[in-house]
């Protein structure tokens, strides 16, 4: 029924193609890749497209074409668990925070006020320039930056969720805190919660992109693809093909997430429409 | 209101002790030796002592803390370890390059932003609005750092219209400084245009449905009048929070767009000290920005009553 109406919304099924598509581009890297994406190639550095290097090469004659490929699964793969840990995080420091209320509340909900006192990808720097640039270290800190956002959302819905007929006749059957939160309250505040893991995947993807080209993300030779324009930025008076490509291939994965997240918003809350 | 800003001001003093606790950690986030990270694995175990003495990392990590507060309350912002100066005399030097382009960004992005969300509400459901959606879920989707990299490559290489390298600031030469700053602010203030005019028509959408508005049409005003005059200051009210928080966030973009354009502000500079394991001003740096964010924040609150004046100041 859900999936029914998303489909039938034209953005959102614009939003679902251009995300399959680049779900099947990423799960397929090594049958659509022409090259492999790190061999270096000194004998074809920096030209331009052509039959045989369709994006052009690289300052280390690596084939643009095949790094944009499997950059989309490094980008993905990190998007999605940056937004998986901020979720699981989110949800759990919100819910506490809505359920218990009081101390907790107040504890956990000034550290989230602390969290977002910073512009977001201003903290996600602070924490690489703190941990060191490395994948893991992408995903924890894009995590971080996102969590307040999702404990908000759960901390507001479970506030008035609390105090609904069922959770009280719950409360009454003598069932435990942790069995109602996770058997009558968070199933209530799952619409929401996919608008705002929808919206956090297309910041995510820019953020970690951004941070790739500022040298905090994957390290080199890593192809994703902040790296892919931070390497092309030097050549690009060469080869301004280098630069255009990835940049697409951002551009298209960040849009496909806005169009499905605009989409689920009209769907599921149509209040914030 | 005095009592109302005050009151404000108090609430901040617990996020702005968050936020120090925040930035004070950083440097013991670190894996290993700070002291010896920072120096790198060259450096000698007396050099190595001296830097921990200088940052004080050998006493308990309470007595750090209120050193650190100590010094940042009197201005002391640490000592840069490669060029030896005081970190906030390199922010004061930095700064105004940073406000500069993005209060140009902000001025940009309101220039585009709100006429366009106004005309997108008042054209609603027809080709205007749709080409209007679809422009500003562009905006919303094109990195901002890319979008600086092809500026650059068509107005500055190709067509030689804006300076590809150098920096002259707006404060010393303002027309030429402007050549220097418009791609920046255009591309870093993009994003923010395109998020403010979304804000802007739905809040227009929202207002113009309500009942004044019909009675000012009704009165006979123009529809100049009845927009401007009625509908769009209540409908600003909601989108001054979203550009608050976006004026906040051009400073963190700025950091990005400073390294594309090669501009002498903090955020270059913060990216330099990431890269060379400055710390001092690493920390120095975001602190400083966390703060000016806090503030955006405070001064947005206070605007608001202005702009609904059902908010009364309590």
């Amino acid at each position: 029924m859900f999936l029914k109406r998303l489909l039938k919304n034209k953005i959102g099924l614009i939003g679902v193609i251009v995300i399959g598509l680049n779900i099947a581009v990423a799960l397929a890297a090594p049958l659509l890749a022409t090259h492999d994406p790190l061999t270096i190639n000194l004998e074809a550095q920096a030209v331009p497209p052509s039959a045989q290097h369709w994006f052009g090469t690289d300052e280390y004659g690596r084939d643009i074409y095949s790094r944009v490929i499997y950059g989309s699964r490094i980008s993905l793969y990190i998007c999605l668990l940056s937004v998986v840990l901020a979720t699981v995080g989110g949800v759990a420091t919100g819910a506490a925070a809505g359920y218990f209320g009081g101390l907790v509340d107040n504890v956990i909900m000034r550290c989230m006020d602390a969290l977002m006192s910073f512009p977001a990808i201003l903290l996600a720097i602070a924490i690489l320039a703190a941990l060191g640039p490395n994948l893991y270290n992408v995903i924890i800190a894009l995590g971080v930056v996102y969590v307040p956002r999702f404990a908000r959302i759960v901390r507001s819905s479970v506030l008035s969720l609390k105090e609904k007929e069922f959770v009280e006749a719950s409360r009454a059957m003598g069932n435990g805190n942790i069995y109602i939160i996770f058997r009558h309250i968070l199933p209530n505040c799952t619409a929401p919660l996919i608008v705002q893991a929808t919206a956090s995947l297309a910041y995510a993807i820019l953020a970690e992109s951004s941070l790739g080209f500022l040298g905090l993300g994957a390290p080199p030779p890593a192809p994703s693809w902040g790296n892919i324009l931070s390497d092309a930025r030097n050549f690009m008076m060469e080869n301004p093909m280098m630069t255009v490509f990835p940049g697409v291939a951002i551009t298209l994965a960040v849009l496909g997430f806005n169009l499905l997240g605009d989409a689920l918003r009209d769907v599921l809350d149509p209040r914030l429409k | 209101m005095l009592k109302y800003i005050l009151k404000r001001i108090i609430y901040l003093i617990p996020t702005i002790g968050m936020v120090a606790v925040m930035v004070f950690l950083l440097i013991h986030m670190i894996p290993g030796d700070p002291a010896l990270v920072m120096l790198g694995n060259d450096a000698t175990p007396q050099d190595v002592e001296a830097l921990r003495d200088a940052l004080g990392l050998n006493q308990p990590l309470y007595q750090q803390f209120f050193l650190w507060v100590g010094r940042v309350l009197t201005g002391d912002f640490g000592v840069s370890i490669h060029s030896k100066v005081p970190v906030l005399t390199s922010i004061a030097d930095r700064f105004p390059v940073t406000l500069s382009l993005t209060t140009l960004a902000l001025v940009f992005s309101l220039i585009v932003s709100i006429p366009s969300g106004v005309l997108a509400a008042v054209k609603h459901n027809t080709k205007s609005d749709y080409m209007f959606m679809l422009g500003t879920i562009l905006g919303v989707s094109v990195p901002g750092f890319w979008l600086g990299l092809l500026c650059l490559l068509v107005f500055s290489v190709q067509l030689g219209w804006f300076p590809s390298t150098g920096f002259v600031a707006i404060w010393e030469n303002f027309w030429e400084g402007l050549r220097y700053l418009l791609l920046p602010a255009v591309t870093l203030g993009l994003f923010m245009a395109a998020v403010v005019a979304r804000m802007v028509r739905s809040s227009m959408l929202e207002v113009l449905r309500l009942e004044y508005v019909t009675h000012a049409r009704a009165k006979g005003l123009s529809e100049w009048k009845v927009i401007n005059k009625h509908a769009l200051k209540n409908a600003f009210a909601p989108a001054l929070t979203t550009i608050g928080i976006q004026y906040g966030m051009l400073l963190g973009g700025a950091v990005i767009t400073e390294t594309v354009f090669s501009l002498p502000g903090l955020g270059k500079y913060l990216v330099v000290a990431i890269n060379m394991r400055d710390y001092p001003v690493v920390q120095g740096c975001i602190l400083f920005i966390a703060l000016v964010y806090v503030l955006i924040n405070l001064v947005v609150d206070l605007l608001y009553g202005f702009f609904d004046p059902r908010i009364e100041y309590k």
